[in-house]
């Protein structure tokens, strides 16, 4: 009686922790299946042999390689750019004395915290129309790049307030500016908080659906996501091949969450506070 | 001797373009869909003809309007009533486990941090009606095959328990911070006088993470609201429009019929719907539970 009270919990846990991670399992198997059959066949077990030329197929046929460097450079950049200016607005704001403007602008930026994002697409696709960028990268770049910015100043305010304020006054007695202190005394130090703001700017980025797939109709700048909801349209009926490709898009984020799993869990679990 | 701090033209140069690209995203486009919402425009040609409140009435007259209101209500109802009580069971389950509690944290959390659109193709293969792990499962009892995604009184069902199943752990994860962050007196103190563990549980940790329960309420809230990329990937709407939520049936106008104006009359009622349910929970239920101070 006693070892099924201890151990009911690992029961309950154990079961919820299979269905988490059989779906993944059930397309790792099929993706080395010979073909539907083969998988119609033996659901849920291990291959009686492995076929790996789905994989090849997958790659060529979902140009997976076109798509995951499109992600990343759009993804990578977009972080980068959103988190330089939104250091230099979060600098501005806590460490240079301008009295009431910086009360004003962060509550400006606070504002931008409790819109719901997704109601503002279509104005937001018209100024990329606008902009003559429709149908380029820049057409997701740019509001990616805008739409991580309060959040990203929010993060890194927070942070830079907590320094003490002895450290530029040390560096004011030195001789240097203002952009001076800025990049060689404040940003090294904000690396921490920056490198957090980065999984989450990245990780948002790099799933993003809904602007990749109406901003973009050229096939060669497709992204990820959009270019596997693709893929599945165009060969639905191959599900081995399918899983094949399913696997190539989730490893990468496998792989990075396996190596900095604590980093990415308290990053994203701040980001969520933003409601 | 603070000069260098107070240079305003220094001030102005940080602070601009992160300020330019804030009102060019955020605070234009609310004017924007506003005053498009009082007009019939069709998002491309030179003339824009103010129609007053005509696409309201006709959003409000709209059975497939409501629909995906419907289903948005769904989505709400489903996270409040099934993912929370689920997200609090098992995060007091994880908390009062000593081994393998970082393994199930690290595996929960996992499909939370995955992109939508390739869950949504995950779970559409887990739902062929042929081949499909679910099929296959209640073939085993001896059920015939389901068509979750083309079945209308299945197709909303199975894409709220993608939606769950993608979403619970990251709560659980916010949630079990939130329980070990507790001081550990507490618990030892009630395990002195003689609490059991359920009731250590229930008594002294439940009502302490009250606070962290409303916020995740209030995520899911807004979550539910912005669901479109997992209903456009797994059913595009259908079957039959069934499974159209708010932020696809605007979608479908604007971008794919060129109802511009009608579109963000769509965007401007999920604002303001978003606004009322929000509110609405504050001033019902979040104001009533008193908070605990530790």
């Amino acid at each position: 009686m006693r070892t099924l009270k201890k151990s009911l919990p690992h029961v309950i846990l154990l079961g919820y922790l299979l269905v988490i991670l059989f779906p993944f399992l059930f397309v790792l198997f099929s993706s080395v299946k010979k073909d539907n059959n083969a998988i119609a066949l033996n659901p849920f077990g291990i291959p009686k042999e492995f076929v790996f030329n789905n994989y090849v197929e997958a790659w060529v046929n979902a140009k997976i390689s076109t798509y995951f460097f499109n992600s990343l450079y759009i993804s990578v950049l977009s972080s980068v750019v959103s988190i330089l200016l939104a250091s230099m607005f979060a600098f501005a704001i806590t460490r240079m004395r301008q009295g009431k403007w910086n009360t004003i602008l962060f509550s400006l930026v606070l504002v931008g915290m409790l819109i719901p994002n997704n109601a503002l697409m279509l104005p937001i696709y018209n100024i990329v129309r606008k902009l003559g960028i429709l149908n380029t990268h820049w057409a997701l770049i740019i509001p990616y790049i805008a739409n991580a910015i309060p959040f990203t100043i929010i993060i890194l305010a927070a942070f830079m307030r907590s320094l003490p304020s002895e450290i530029e006054e040390a560096a004011v007695m030195d001789g240097l500016n203002a952009p001076g202190i800025f990049a060689r005394i404040i940003v090294p130090l904000t690396v921490p908080a920056m490198v957090t703001v980065f999984i989450v700017n990245f990780l948002g980025n790099w799933n993003e659906f809904l602007l990749a797939n109406y901003f973009l109709s050229n096939d060669e700048l497709r992204t990820l996501p959009v270019g596997m909801v693709q893929f599945r349209d165009q060969y639905q009926m191959n599900y081995a091949q399918m899983s094949a490709g399913i696997v190539y898009s989730v490893l990468p984020v496998v792989v990075i969450y396996a190596i900095l799993q604590e980093k990415i869990i308290e990053g994203v679990t701040a980001g969520s506070v933003k409601g | 001797m603070n000069k260098a701090l107070r240079n305003p033209v220094v001030f102005t140069l940080f602070v601009v373009p992160a300020l330019i690209l804030f009102l060019m995203f955020f605070i234009y486009p609310i004017f924007s869909s506003i005053y498009y919402s009082f007009t019939s425009w069709n998002g491309v040609s030179a003339t824009v003809k103010y129609t007053g409140f005509s696409n309201y009435t006709k959003a409000f007259g709209d059975e497939r309007f409501w629909i995906s209101v419907k289903n948005n209500g769904w989505f709400i109802l489903f996270s409040v009533f099934i993912q929370v009580p689920l997200i609090v069971i098992f995060s007091l389950l994880i908390a009062n486990v000593k081994k393998l509690k970082g393994l199930y944290k690290t595996a929960v959390f996992m499909p939370s941090i995955m992109s939508t659109a390739v869950i949504g193709i995950l779970w559409g293969f887990i739902y062929e009606p042929n081949i499909g792990l679910f099929n296959k499962l209640l073939s085993l009892v001896g059920i015939n095959p389901v068509y979750w995604l083309s079945d209308e009184r299945f197709a909303m069902l199975s894409i709220l328990i993608t939606n769950a199943w993608q979403w619970t752990g990251f709560y659980i994860v916010m949630v079990l911070a939130a329980i070990l962050s507790i001081p550990g007196e507490l618990d030892e103190a009630a395990a002195i006088d003689g609490a059991t563990r359920f009731q250590r549980a229930t008594r002294i940790t439940l009502p302490l993470i009250v606070p962290i329960i409303s916020v995740v309420i209030m995520l899911s809230i807004a979550g539910a609201m912005k669901a479109a990329d997992i209903v456009i990937v797994m059913t595009k709407g259908g079957p039959a429009g069934s499974t159209e939520v708010m932020a696809t049936y605007m979608i479908k106008y604007a971008i794919t019929n060129f109802k511009y104006g009608y579109g963000n009359a769509i965007a401007v009622l999920i604002f303001a719907f978003t606004l009322v349910v929000t509110v609405l929970y504050q001033v019902l239920i979040a104001r009533r539970t008193e908070r605990v101070e530790y």
